[in-house]
């Protein structure tokens, strides 16, 4: 899908600014100018089979977990996943990175979001909202790689886990604020499997990356629970999805599904032994709506402190901290981004106008991340704190990534295979 | 049906309850956020493609280091229709260059990119090798401070991965990469 490119007509300024040091030559042998073509891709065609293949493909995932509860769809899905979206068009657009742009877009006016970012990134919520996390199953490129090497599920314990379990919201505000300040994409950047996918790229992030994966084949999927910012966010949303995933309609309570878990999603029976009485139960409420708004403002009063430090990413602070430095030490020759700077008719006043609108930019930002991840380290903690009576094995909607491993493992659900 | 099972005071009937104003809550955040950004959804023509604005390069190198591709997709463009087909080449031979042959130690492209052909007297075409090209802009700036500045860097489209942020903007000292649209993917001097 190439297309030759008109010639802009944009460019003839340009020509005539350039700087003509030696005439144009005359030719007397009949030499002509030779003719060069330069390839545009057009990708209407490749975004169209992009969203295309999301959309069948999570509807075939949902089919599959939902109504058949089997896994092998959701394998086949995950091979075709890491082959096309990883391998072949190299994990972009990815969804996990179209938070960025749906945060730009939607706090800089300035910015033009593509379509296809947007339905990447609208298309798997839609669907978690329906289905349960349908995307997270094999459809993602990033979890399906994971899913195909998991052969072994060691447990971390629960503590371990939720505390762990903090990093994705941690990485979520930080991706946010560092989108909306224009700074940087940092969850494209630190995206572990890109540099696999391309099969080069950054050493440290294919070192990372394949340390990740390592780690996915003894325990399942560490990149989905403790770093990715947009299962973090599809886990609100497939707490509250309107078709759920169910193992068995009749639970007889053998423990073969929790174990066979790679996300340690399904929560065992417990019964709760110790009575709460309503005067204890409303006092523990109280306590909950002191401690929260106490965790958010510890959060934000931390975070609001390190602002200033944070706006060292963006790029207009690097080149103020450049440009003052070398106004304190002119007799070193500055440096290649000062010189150009200067030469663009740059003043330090404007720099300086500029470098307060983005620290006042960061801190207000940071803040906000701070209260926001101050929340959630209270609601984890309170929901270790809880314990609810559970009379069968209940799945864990959060963090059921709808992957169906338990189905081949329920004797019951085996037994209705037979029966049918 | 689950219904007869669970009896109208039992626990599970609040917590359907909340299910279901939380799906509502859930749907109706989703349209919004949708709804807003679908607004802020350009044309089909805004900005998507890297590209380097040759009036604002600096030559500075970093395009060749700064991609994220192992060879970078920046490369050299030559408009013939700019350039003065010089003898003596700026981008071609490295200064204070003794004898004007073709030999390596006179080149100035680290890569040998550059082929030299001779056309008539005292003319040389020269042209580019994109794929030995590694876009560090050796020859652009030594045409650009000698010659007629025909040599410019570009980003060809077909090897740019075209990255959310691309790595070289953020390193570009002269700001001269930016997003520019499908109908002007390309910034040429020999339009």
């Amino acid at each position: 899908m190439k297309k030759i490119l008109s010639l802009p007509l944009i460019l003839f300024p340009l020509v005539t600014t350039a700087q003509n040091r030696f005439p144009k030559p005359d030719f007397e042998s009949g030499y002509r100018y030779p003719t060069f073509t330069y390839h545009v891709p057009d990708e209407t065609f490749w975004t169209a089979l992009d969203i295309a293949l999301l959309v069948l493909m999570m509807s075939f995932v949902a089919w599959a977990v939902i109504k058949r509860k089997k896994r092998a769809p959701v394998m086949w899905v995950s091979v075709i996943s890491v082959a096309y979206f990883g391998f072949y068009r190299s994990g972009c657009v990815c969804s996990i990175g179209a938070i960025q742009n749906v945060a730009l877009a939607l706090t800089d006016t300035s910015y033009a979001m593509p379509l296809a970012v947007l339905l990447f990134f609208v298309l798997p919520v839609v669907f978690t909202l329906m289905f349960g996390r349908v995307f997270c199953a094999g459809v993602c490129p990033l979890g399906a790689l994971q899913e195909l090497v998991n052969v072994k599920n060691f447990r971390l314990p629960k503590p371990v886990a939720a505390v762990l379990g903090i990093i994705p919201w941690i990485y979520l505000s930080f991706a946010i604020l560092c989108a909306v300040t224009r700074s940087s994409f940092i969850i494209c950047r630190f995206d572990p499997f890109i540099g696999i996918f391309r099969m080069g790229g950054d050493l440290g992030m294919i070192i990372f990356g394949a340390l990740l994966l390592l780690t996915a084949v003894f325990t399942g999927r560490p990149f989905c629970r403790f770093l990715c910012p947009y299962g973090a966010l599809l886990s609100l949303f497939s707490r509250v999805s309107v078709w759920k995933i169910r193992i068995t309609p009749k639970c007889i309570n053998c423990d073969l599904c929790h174990s066979a878990c790679p996300l340690d999603a399904i929560r065992p029976p417990y019964e709760n032994r110790v009575k709460e009485s309503r005067v204890q139960g409303v006092k523990r409420i109280l306590t909950y709506l002191v401690f929260l708004p106490a965790m958010a403002c510890t959060g934000a009063f931390v975070l609001n402190l390190t602002g200033d430090s944070l706006s060292r990413s963006h790029k207009d602070m690097r080149l103020y901290d450049l440009v003052v430095q070398n106004a304190k030490e002119p007799q070193n020759i500055p440096p290649l981004d000062v010189e150009v700077f200067y030469a663009q008719g740059g003043t330090i006043e404007k720099l300086t106008a500029r470098a307060e609108t983005v620290r006042n930019e960061f801190r207000t930002g940071a803040t906000v991340a701070g209260g926001f991840i101050g929340l959630v380290v209270g609601f984890t903690l309170i929901g270790l704190s809880l314990k609810r009576t559970r009379k069968t094995y209940e799945i864990d909607d959060a963090a059921c990534v709808n992957c169906g491993r338990c189905f081949g493992y329920c004797p019951q659900n085996r037994q209705l295979k037979i029966e049918n | 049906m689950e219904k007869d099972r669970i009896t109208a005071k039992s626990p599970v009937t609040r917590k359907k309850f909340l299910r279901i104003c939380g799906s509502v809550i859930a749907g109706t955040v989703i349209a919004l956020l949708s709804g807003i950004s679908l607004k802020r959804i350009r044309s089909k023509e805004s900005g998507y493609f890297w590209q380097i604005d040759p009036s604002k390069c600096t030559f500075c190198g970093r395009c060749e280091t700064g991609c994220v591709l192992p060879v970078s997709a920046v490369k050299c463009v030559h408009a013939n229709r700019v350039c003065g087909y010089c003898d003596l080449c700026g981008g071609y031979y490295r200064t204070n260059v003794k004898d004007l042959n073709t030999a390596a130690e006179n080149l100035l492209c680290p890569a040998g990119a550059i082929r030299r052909a001779y056309v008539e007297d005292p003319y040389f075409e020269y042209t580019i090798d994109e794929s030995v090209c590694n876009g560090c802009g050796k020859c652009a700036k030594g045409c650009n401070s000698f010659g007629n500045g025909s040599l410019y860097l570009q980003v060809k489209q077909e090897l740019c991965k075209n990255c959310n942020e691309c790595k070289i903007s953020q390193t570009c000292p002269s700001g001269a990469i930016r997003r520019v649209a499908y109908s002007e993917a390309y910034l040429l001097k020999d339009a």
